[in-house]
């Protein structure tokens, strides 16, 4: 009886509400229309890119009650970040740091072990069991948002219409009164060697290795190459990092803090050589090898290894975008460029993420989603760009947000500064986990917080707190007058506010 | 009125400022005067500060300067600071030189003429300044000078007004509580601190700034910097190269419009029209023809599959219920063509003799709704066989000036199926049953 009772609400409902209007020559149906044209239906909004960037502004504005569209042709949405980036890599650095602890870390902590192996086929396993949980998450998100997905490749046919090559074969078109470009962005290749993600490898193949290689070189040891680096590592492999800076980490990360973590990877057996110039390479052979100068000038050498992982860094991915059809803008690095509100030239479409300016980071281009599409709806958004925090998950992990030392010393800003180790820290003497510090920069006048730099046990789940401290303005006073619980390690990031406006109790 | 305090801070301000206003000032005159030059007065660095010391002048007589150069460094009993220029100009003459001691604030030491200006042809303005004196400004705050020498309107600033006027919304800071109580300070003198905080939020280097313990404008200049920090920057942007509009594949796109699948069906509104003539005739109302497809279509859709629930999509996304449709909802949207205009929009004539409300009308029609309810639902499951259907208006002119033809459009490029012609035509008969009890 459910359909004879739907028709008559339908109906008793029709007909009171509608009574009122019923000498109206227009019918006030939304879906009437009069017309001959048989184009595709417009949206509110278009997204082309389903990754971190483009999935949230999807649901975002269909939570706004937005039209939308998001076109993906990954098949799977959550972009590089869900897919081969931040979320399969989290999986096998917690798994291979099980692995690693128990290999090395039990005895002392009074559980004996028996054989332990790895199992790296179920390992890789996991990983795609949490990474397709997720990316299955986002789909259902869209749903509930009422996202229409398409899967295809999206490429600009004219200023407001996307012509989609869809993954089953046809194609489509979708119109868009604003569309959104998030595409995100693609490893950078090193000129020479070309990438089979079998032995010459970027950060997806490196999760996706089928064994354990026995010697693994790195390319750039910003986080991307220690964090797979240190899987690599603690699985068994002889990983070296080859940087050309002189610090690993990143331009980002801080002095004192690089120089720390380098000393506690290089002791769970990672290999590092910096100012090192990577100026050719060889994959004919058996091994490949690199030609490797000093960046100063030193003697060239020969490094030889079974997989080479090149992490030098990611660029914008716009191909097959047709940029060019709409004469869309980028600029010497490949970016889209933008202005302050996300705008391209073409005012209805918007830019965010990876493919255009900032930090090629997933919280960053959450942010802009959410702001670009309030833009949109509401003509105001807001990203606070000093205030996007950076962790690295290696063991112990490093974070960091604000500025830090050597900017500061740079822009001749005055600045003091306070630590506070792990080491004088009760929860972490009882894990037995003690390596790193609290360092926090502040204003020498006002005390206002300029940044801080954490290496040690969670210190990218601690990192928020200083992100909180300084989108509201805080000193460190006011950190170091908050009531921290014991025994945590959130205690030593107190302590080490007390140190810079103070003086610390346990140190 | 106002308090010793915030003459003070005013004073501050308006000191800093200086080299900007005296220069501006001069703007807004259109006279020969225009072309004196400006006296460049002792800048008050921090609230408490009476007197300064030149430390040395980073400028020669006769430099020019561009807004943001460091013209001269000043020392106090505190702390030695760069005074920065507001705007372009020249130092025209330093009256007191480097090294000179207890400067008072206020008193002149320096000239400035306007950027471009030749300083050669420019007369010295007299040196009508007046040094504040610390003692006079502590008795009588509202005499201190930069009220009765600077126009004040000019520069009592929006920015100042809205720091001010707005109380602390927010519970305190734990620094700024502890600071307040520990110097005694009450209610008064928080609304008289400047906040530098987020969304006007007092921080500690304001209650600091109050207190003098820190340089007036130092919490200021360091929300300056994390207001820049905030942005993205997109300055120097160098544009790759000019991409060339790529216009034969423009014509390509315009070209290649997606085909899509489109069956012409003529569809008799002959007994829509009779249920019209009834209505008419049985309650005097006139309802257009639009009207009764509007509804019909709301009903059709209102048929069409609800929306899944949560529950449902997410069993559906892990692949446990294999009975939900995999179909779109879709929805029936009617174009309507070939209809004499009178029928189909035409203004209601007027309603005759029978009074009978409509509500009277539907009340007598529930029966058949009823009845005919399992037949509408059966138009609902077109819907489902057919997901995104458009009903498209037939440009062949339809029979008996009451014909209306429809176009269906399959969008999702996967029917191929053939239209059953019969079968829509019954459903869209029942349809119009559907429509009758409305």
């Amino acid at each position: 009886m459910l359909p004879s009772r739907l028709i008559s609400r339908t109906a008793a409902r029709s007909a009171f509400i509608k009574q009122s209007s019923l000498p109206t020559i227009v019918s006030p149906s939304t879906r009437w229309r009069r017309g001959y044209a048989s184009q595709a239906e417009e949206k509110d909004l278009v997204i082309i890119g389903g990754g971190v960037a483009g999935y949230v502004a999807a649901i975002k504005a269909g939570q706004e009650g937005l039209k939308v569209a998001c076109i993906e042709k990954r098949g799977a949405l959550g972009g590089t970040c869900l897919n081969v980036g931040c979320i399969p890599s989290k999986s096998l650095l917690n798994n291979s740091h099980m692995y690693h602890s128990i290999l090395h870390d039990t005895k002392n902590r009074g559980i004996d072990v028996g054989d332990v192996k790895l199992n790296l086929d179920a390992m890789m396993k996991a990983k795609d069991t949490s990474v397709s949980g997720l990316t299955k998450g986002i789909e259902f998100l869209f749903k509930k948002n009422g996202v229409e997905y398409i899967k295809g490749t999206g490429t600009f046919a004219s200023e407001n219409e996307i012509k989609v090559a869809l993954n089953d074969g046809g194609e489509t078109s979708v119109v868009g009164k604003n569309i959104l470009i998030a595409t995100g962005s693609e490893s950078t290749p090193f000129p020479g060697l070309e990438f089979d993600e079998e032995r010459v490898i970027t950060s997806t193949g490196a999760l996706a290795l089928k064994k354990v290689p026995e010697s693994m070189i790195v390319i750039g040891g910003g986080i991307i190459g220690l964090e797979m680096g240190s899987v690599w590592s603690r699985l068994g492999a002889k990983v070296t990092v080859v940087e050309f800076l002189n610090q690993i980490g990143g331009p980002g990360m801080d002095n004192e803090v690089a120089k720390s973590i380098q000393k506690l990877l290089k002791k769970q057996g990672m290999e590092f050589k910096l100012g090192t110039k990577v100026v050719s390479g060889d994959k004919t052979g058996e091994k490949i090898k690199l030609e490797v100068d000093s960046a100063k000038g030193g003697k060239p050498e020969t490094l030889d290894a079974e997989v080479v992982l090149v992490a030098i860094g990611r660029r914008p991915y716009t191909a097959g975008l047709g940029l060019e059809n709409i004469g869309l803008e980028l600029d010497d690095r490949g970016r889209v460029v933008i202005d302050s509100e996300y705008r391209t030239k073409h005012s209805h479409i918007r830019c965010i993420g990876d493919c255009t300016f900032g930090p090629m980071l997933a919280h960053k281009a959450e942010e802009e989603a959410v702001a670009a599409v309030e833009y949109i709806k509401k003509g105001y958004g807001h990203v606070n760009y000093g205030v996007i925090p950076s962790v690295m998950y290696t063991h112990p992990e490093v974070a960091w947000v604000g500025q830090n030392e050597q900017e500061l010393k740079a822009a001749n800003i005055p600045y003091k500064v306070g630590n506070f180790p792990f080491s004088a820290n009760s929860r972490a003497k009882t894990n037995l986990d003690t390596d790193g510090m609290v360092k926090m920069l502040a204003d020498p006048e006002t005390d206002r917080l300029l940044g801080c730099h954490i290496v040690g046990p969670n210190a990218g789940e601690m990192i928020a707190e200083a992100t909180l401290a300084l989108e509201y303005g805080a000193s460190t006073e006011d950190i170091a007058r908050t009531c921290h619980a014991h025994p945590t390690l959130a205690e030593a990031f107190k302590e080490a506010a007390m140190a810079t406006y103070s003086k610390a109790i346990h140190y | 009125m106002a308090s010793l305090a915030t003459a003070c801070r005013l004073s501050a301000r308006l000191a800093s400022r200086k080299v900007t206003q005296d220069v501006a000032a001069r703007g807004f005159r259109t006279s020969a005067a225009s072309l004196a030059a400006q006296n460049f007065t002792m800048p008050a660095l921090s609230p408490t500060m009476t007197e300064g010391n030149i430390a040395s002048w980073k400028l020669k007589e006769g430099d020019s300067f561009s807004a943001g150069d460091v013209i001269l460094e000043i020392e106090t009993d505190k702390a030695s600071m760069d005074v920065e220029a507001q705007d372009d100009g020249i130092l025209m003459k330093i009256t007191q030189g480097d090294g000179a001691k207890g400067v008072q604030v206020g008193a002149r030491i320096g000239v400035l003429a306007e950027a471009g200006d030749d300083i050669s042809s420019l007369e010295m303005p007299a040196d009508n300044s007046k040094p504040a004196a610390p003692m006079e400004a502590k008795k009588e705050p509202e005499a201190a000078q930069p009220k009765e020498e600077e126009k004040p309107a000019a520069f009592s600033s929006p920015k100042k007004s809205a720091q001010k006027a707005a109380p602390q919304k927010y519970p305190l800071y734990p620094s700024v509580e502890h600071l307040i109580k520990e110097n005694g300070l009450g209610e008064s003198a928080i609304s008289e601190m400047t906040p530098t905080g987020p969304q006007g939020r007092l921080l500690k280097g304001d209650v600091l700034a109050y207190l003098g313990k820190v340089t007036g404008d130092r919490p200021a200049e360091i929300a300056k910097r994390f207001e820049h920090n905030s942005h993205l920057d997109l300055s120097n942007i160098k544009i790759a190269k000019a991409v060339a509009p790529a216009k034969p594949a423009k014509k390509d796109a315009v070209a290649e419009t997606p085909k899509d699948l489109q069956i012409s069906l003529s569809v008799s509104l002959a007994s829509v029209i009779e249920v019209q003539k009834r209505i008419e005739s049985t309650i005097g109302t006139f309802m257009p023809l639009s009207t009764f497809i509007a509804r019909a279509a709301d009903v059709a859709n209102d048929e069409l599959p609800p929306a899944p629930s949560a529950d449902e999509l997410f069993n559906q996304v892990l692949g446990l219920n294999t009975v939900s449709p995999k179909a779109s909802r879709g929805y029936y949207l009617p174009q309507v063509a070939a209809l004499p205009p009178s029928s189909f929009t035409g203004v209601a004539p007027k309603p005759k003799a029978s009074q009978m409300d409509i509500i009277d009308f539907l009340a007598s029609g529930t029966k058949k709704s009823t009845k005919t309810a399992p037949q509408a639902a059966s138009l609902g499951c077109l819907g489902h066989l057919y997901r995104r259907q458009y009903f498209y208006p037939n440009s062949a002119p339809g029979g008996a000036g009451a014909g209306t033809g429809f176009l269906v459009a399959d969008e999702d490029g996967s029917g191929e199926r053939p239209w059953p012609t019969g079968a829509v035509k019954d459903d869209f008969f029942k349809w119009e049953k559907a429509i009758y009890v409305i």
